[in-house]
């Protein structure tokens, strides 16, 4: 077997282990998908009314809070990654994945790729939720392309960032700080309002929240004043260029001396 | 056995619930934690909402939205009490209860006080820290004292309805899946804009949610202004959840018994 075909065999192999938990863990993906539901419809009857200010690119607050759900639920899924491989080092699993022949980094990819693939689940019933609910989608393909390839790749950067505590951690306590770190990243950027809108010390932060630029990546989709562009993509796609690296570094860092 | 003595045995179980409360970080960071970064979140993030015609000037934003902070962490204090009953029901410790010749009610009430006096401690923490980023209180010490008070009804309240569930079904699990309840709860009541800004289904809902007196009526008492609420009726309605859910959990205890 060629190194590629043993890599790709692997991977494969530690991803369809992460899909079981799917089918296996009762409700596993309820949290990921019911929270962002439930923050979508809390949200938007609460702050919809925003939508009057001058500066707000659209009339339709639900517009643009859908794509900010999507991302939440998506970090979430991957924040659980982090979780997940805590429990597996805690209970002695990882440990003896760390004694088999495989390259450690290949360990990783499979969990990574799982959560990917997981995060479809809450990005699409959060999007046809908000889609009935009377959101367009005035972004047409081009704009929903911009949105899935947001929330799947955001995924994996959160993946990574849980993955990495994990490591560090070894423990399952590490699961309320993964997640926190997720909902941190999220909302404290463009979330409720747009920059221009955005006053004090959260206007500064946003304006550096790499995550800013991949919420306005994402509302391609659905926001009326944000059109599918090249513009409004090279951020985000920036963004998530170096927020993979950054955290793919640490995960791998810690990966390397777990057992030395 | 004297009101005195059941007085002196529900004191005794609050304070070792609230020393619980304390020893615990998994209970602390919902309750005093996570509403602090919301409402970091959100005094910042749709602060710029003050520009909206119909927004009431109540001087820095962060005292406007305070009390929905104020809401959203005793409404946690009141389900961790559920939760920690739950652990305890599980653990053994709840069977071990029963056998002390003490009246049955006053396990209920042990844990339904002891919600009060963290939804007390807590509303002097979340209002001293919007106090500190600005917020000014010009219904000066006795309006804070009603606020705090809607606050503590509010965390008893909840820990009642919590202590029922818990009874009931004896699940740790389910009480800690209940967790988005508390934000259904608050986003269905004005918590963080005024009744008359929200969109018409949730200004609708808002009118059959007894959380939107409590925290209209803690702004009504933050502000002295009968515009913002009724802190009577507040104060009336606060009451009656805490003797209702109160109530509920009392006979959720009987029933237990009965059945074991």
């Amino acid at each position: 077997m060629s190194p590629l075909a043993y890599a790709a065999s692997l991977s494969g192999a530690m991803w369809r282990r992460s899909l079981l938990e799917i089918v296996r863990v009762r409700g596993a993906l309820l949290p990921t998908t019911l929270a962002p539901i439930l923050f979508l419809l809390g949200t938007t009857g609460q702050f919809g009314s925003l939508t009057d200010l001058q500066g707000f690119p659209t009339d339709s607050y639900l517009a643009w809070i859908v794509p900010l759900s999507c991302m939440q639920g998506a970090g979430f899924a991957g924040g659980a990654t982090g979780a997940n491989l805590a429990r597996d080092i805690e209970q002695g699993w990882f440990d003896r994945m760390l004694t088999s022949p495989a390259p450690r980094p290949l360990l990783l990819a499979g969990p990574v790729l799982g959560a990917m693939t997981r995060a479809l689940v809450p990005t699409t019933i959060v999007l046809c939720t908000g889609l009935v609910l009377g959101a367009g989608l005035p972004g047409g393909v081009l704009g929903l392309l911009a949105l899935y390839l947001s929330a799947v790749w955001l995924c994996m950067v959160m993946a990574l960032w849980g993955c990495s505590l994990a490591l560090r951690a070894g423990t399952q306590q590490v699961g309320p700080l993964i997640q926190n770190g997720v909902f941190l990243a999220v909302f404290l950027s463009t979330a409720y309002t747009p920059q221009v809108l955005l006053n004090g010390w959260l206007g500064t932060f946003a304006e550096y929240n790499p995550v800013t630029y991949v919420l306005q990546m994402a509302r391609q989709a659905t926001v009326d004043g944000i059109d599918p562009s090249w513009s409004h993509t090279w951020p985000g796609l920036l963004a998530l260029v170096g927020m993979t690296a950054f955290f793919g570094f640490f995960a791998l860092r810690e990966l390397g001396r777990m057992g030395k | 056995m004297g009101a005195r003595v059941n007085g002196r045995v529900v004191a005794a179980l609050a304070a070792r619930a609230i020393r619980v409360q304390f020893r615990r970080a998994q209970f602390l960071i919902p309750a005093f934690m996570l509403p602090l970064v919301l409402l970091a979140v959100i005094a910042s993030g749709t602060s710029a909402a003050r520009g909206l015609p119909q927004f009431p000037d109540t001087g820095a934003y962060v005292g406007f939205v305070v009390g929905g902070t104020l809401m959203q962490g005793a409404l946690l204090a009141g389900l961790t009490a559920g939760i920690a009953l739950a652990g305890d029901i599980e653990g053994g410790f709840f069977d071990r209860l029963l056998t002390a010749p003490v009246q049955r009610v006053s396990i209920v009430l042990g844990r339904v006080a002891a919600a009060c006096a963290l939804g007390t401690v807590q509303g002097i923490v979340f209002l001293g820290v919007a106090f500190l980023f600005g917020a000014r209180y010009s219904g000066g010490v006795a309006g804070v004292g009603v606020a705090i008070t809607l606050g503590a009804l509010t965390a008893g309240s909840l820990a009642g309805l919590a202590c029922a569930i818990a009874l009931r079904t004896g699940s740790l699990s389910l009480l800690q899946n209940l967790f988005p309840l508390t934000f259904v709860l608050l986003f269905t009541a004005p918590a963080f804009f005024p009744r008359e800004l929200l969109n018409p289904t949730a200004e609708a809902i808002a009118t059959y949610n007894p959380l939107a007196y409590i925290v209209e009526g803690i702004r009504a008492a933050l502000f002295d202004d009968p515009g913002l609420g009724d802190s009577g009726l507040g104060l009336l309605v606060g009451a009656g959840l805490v003797l209702a859910t109160t109530g509920l959990a009392d006979l959720a205890m009987r029933r237990r018994l009965a059945t074991q």
